[in-house]
């Protein structure tokens, strides 16, 4: 079952004067088992949609099921809801409080009720998605990690759950491109395994094409576009009214295009674009 | 979230009416005013110039009457226990009584005389903090303690402090709402269960506040110290105000309600 938005308007502060409408008339449908991004310039709302999704806020109109349950401040429907939707929030690191990272990552665990070992499976199984060697961390203080391990732990933290949903705002801010890859492509086997829903807050286009298959385009508060994202993409003008940029792989095919050039290429990533390349140049017997 | 606007800057009440636009220390100076009229009255009556020109105040600040409704509810209580601890406590002519209840009259003058001074006090202080923003009310209140260097009172570095806690009051209690949103989100149950549960509770929340502020507190003083800040030196201001016209009207306005209340108290 989905995820889904309808009519939803967010105020802040709403009646007071400083009050701004952050959402207005949302309607999104997000399937279990996508892999969807969520993309917008700065300011546009994405934070403030995500926190719609276990509750955390609650739209001022309209509503938000998630798996056709309608979430309420009712007690029993958001502990039901924020078991199933984990966030990762912008600057996760900033959480930290565990004296060691196999306790910060199995807090969450001990919140749901974990026996001793589902906890220590499953929190040697996220620090492995994240790319975090078990027998070195695990014991260390979170608090002596460099800023990307240390975004690590704190993904690792929220994996380790095994929510339905996994929600990232902005998860790869600060990594290196190796680790950002390595992260996004463990949750798509994770996606493909286990058929977790993953919803990518991100401001990078080449990932958001990479890993996405479908898009919701945020502009001021609104939903802008919505679909497959090689249609977003496609329409050039559209990206650039909300403020984003191509991807590489898009610009690339486009300069090529321009050019005269009638490559047979896949524009829809970076890594489909040089595989395509690729098998084209074998084709044509180029070494 | 709307707790940190409620708490902090649901004192401040933005906007652009003359008394917003008139210079924090002038309303300090006109508050300090105001309040001393009200420990001179001894008798209702003597509050009518005091209430006059305080109407007229909030009238002119253009800020709703709910928000000083709101700015009164944290004494409610005290103000219920002094009148009702007055009513039947002063000795006097009986007007109603019941068992050992007794109602004298003279309770009732003395329970509507502090009735009228609490809220009087709570409106002026309401109508300062509503129409001046925390910063321009620090450099108000460093102006104020300036003479106290003389004597050895580091007050400028009293006003840095001071400024630099109300800048970051705000900072906190929204750092503090993302903590407990993202602990939240991990299944943390906070405020829940018993009190040890409740108390541990907060472990995950206090500790990465008090990180986040250290780091702050640091990232803070190594800028301060990159821009040249060095202790016990002579400060300009960024915000430089002159006394305008407005000003003088405020100070006017307190000391007539000030003279107001003294002569009332003399001649009536
Ligand atoms: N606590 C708040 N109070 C008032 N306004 C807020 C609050 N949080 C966000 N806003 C406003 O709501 C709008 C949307 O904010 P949001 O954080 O959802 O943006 P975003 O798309 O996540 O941006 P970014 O890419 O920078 O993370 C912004 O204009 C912001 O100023
Ligand atoms: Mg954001």
């Amino acid at each position: 079952m989905p995820i889904e938005l309808k009519n939803v308007d967010y105020v802040y502060d709403s009646g007071e004067p400083f009050e701004y409408f952050a959402l207005r008339g949302i309607n999104v449908r997000i399937d279990e088992g996508s892999f969807v991004g969520i993309v917008g310039r700065t300011g546009s709302g994405k934070s403030t949609l995500v926190e719609h999704l276990n509750g955390l806020l609650f739209s001022s109109h309209g509503e938000v099921l998630v798996d056709g349950l309608t979430l309420s401040r009712d007690r029993k429907v958001l502990s039901s809801v924020r078991r199933k939707v984990g966030i990762v929030f912008q600057y996760p690191e900033d959480q930290f409080f565990a004296e060691t990272i196999f306790e910060e990552i199995a807090f969450g665990c001990r919140n749901y009720g974990f026996s001793k070992e589902q906890i220590d499976t499953s929190v040697q199984k996220a620090m492995t998605i994240v790319g975090l060697d078990p027998g070195r961390f695990l014991s260390l203080s979170p608090f002596q990690l460099s800023g990307g391990e240390q975004r690590r732990v704190a993904i690792a933290s929220v994996i380790a759950m095994g929510q339905k949903y996994i929600v990232l705002d902005e998860p790869t801010a600060g990594l290196d491109s190796g680790s950002k890859l390595t992260v996004l492509g463990e949750l798509e086997s994770l996606r493909q395994s286990s058929n977790v829903t993953v919803i990518l807050v991100s401001h990078n286009m080449d990932e958001v094409a990479e890993f996405c298959e479908r898009v919701i385009v945020l502009d001021e508060g609104s939903v802008a576009f919505q679909g497959s994202t090689e249609e977003f993409f496609r329409s050039a003008d559209l990206v650039n009214r909300t403020g984003l940029e191509l991807p590489q792989s898009y610009r690339l095919a486009r300069a090529l295009k321009d050019s005269g050039c009638t490559l047979p290429v896949d524009e829809s990533s970076s890594d489909r674009f040089l595989d395509s390349l690729h098998s084209w140049l074998a084709d044509s017997g180029v070494r | 979230m709307a707790m940190s606007r409620s708490f902090v800057l649901g004192q401040h009440y933005p906007g652009v009416s003359v008394i917003h636009r008139a210079g924090a220390l002038a309303k300090l100076t006109a508050t300090i005013i105001l309040m001393v009229a009200v420990f001179v009255a001894t008798r209702t009556p003597q509050y009518l110039p005091l209430a006059l020109v305080l109407g007229a105040g909030i009238l002119l600040s253009g800020i709703p009457l709910r928000f000083f409704v709101r700015g009164l509810k944290p004494i409610v209580f005290l103000i219920v226990l002094t009148v009702v601890v007055q009513m039947f406590f002063t000795p006097g002519t009986t007007l109603w009584s019941w068992w050992f209840l007794r109602i004298t009259r003279e309770g009732v003058v003395l329970a509507l005389f502090i009735l009228c001074r609490l809220v009087l006090l709570t409106l002026t202080s309401v109508l300062l903090t509503a129409s001046t923003s925390p910063i321009e009310l620090t450099d108000a209140i460093a102006d104020f303690l300036k003479p106290l260097s003389r004597v050895g009172i580091p007050s400028a570095e009293i006003a840095l402090v001071m400024s630099i806690a109300m800048r970051f009051v705000p900072t906190i209690l929204e750092e503090t709402e993302r903590i407990v949103r993202a602990q939240v989100s991990r299944g943390a149950k906070i405020g829940e269960g018993s009190l040890v549960a409740r108390m541990k509770g907060f472990i995950p929340i206090l500790i990465p506040l008090f990180v986040s502020s250290f780091r702050r507190a640091d990232d803070l003083a190594v800028a301060m110290e990159a821009r040249g800040f060095r202790v016990g030196s002579e400060r300009t201001r960024y915000h430089e105000r002159h006394f305008g016209s407005i000003d003088v009207c405020v100070l006017v306005a307190s000391g007539i309600a000030l003279a107001g209340v003294m002569l009332w108290r003399l001649f009536l």
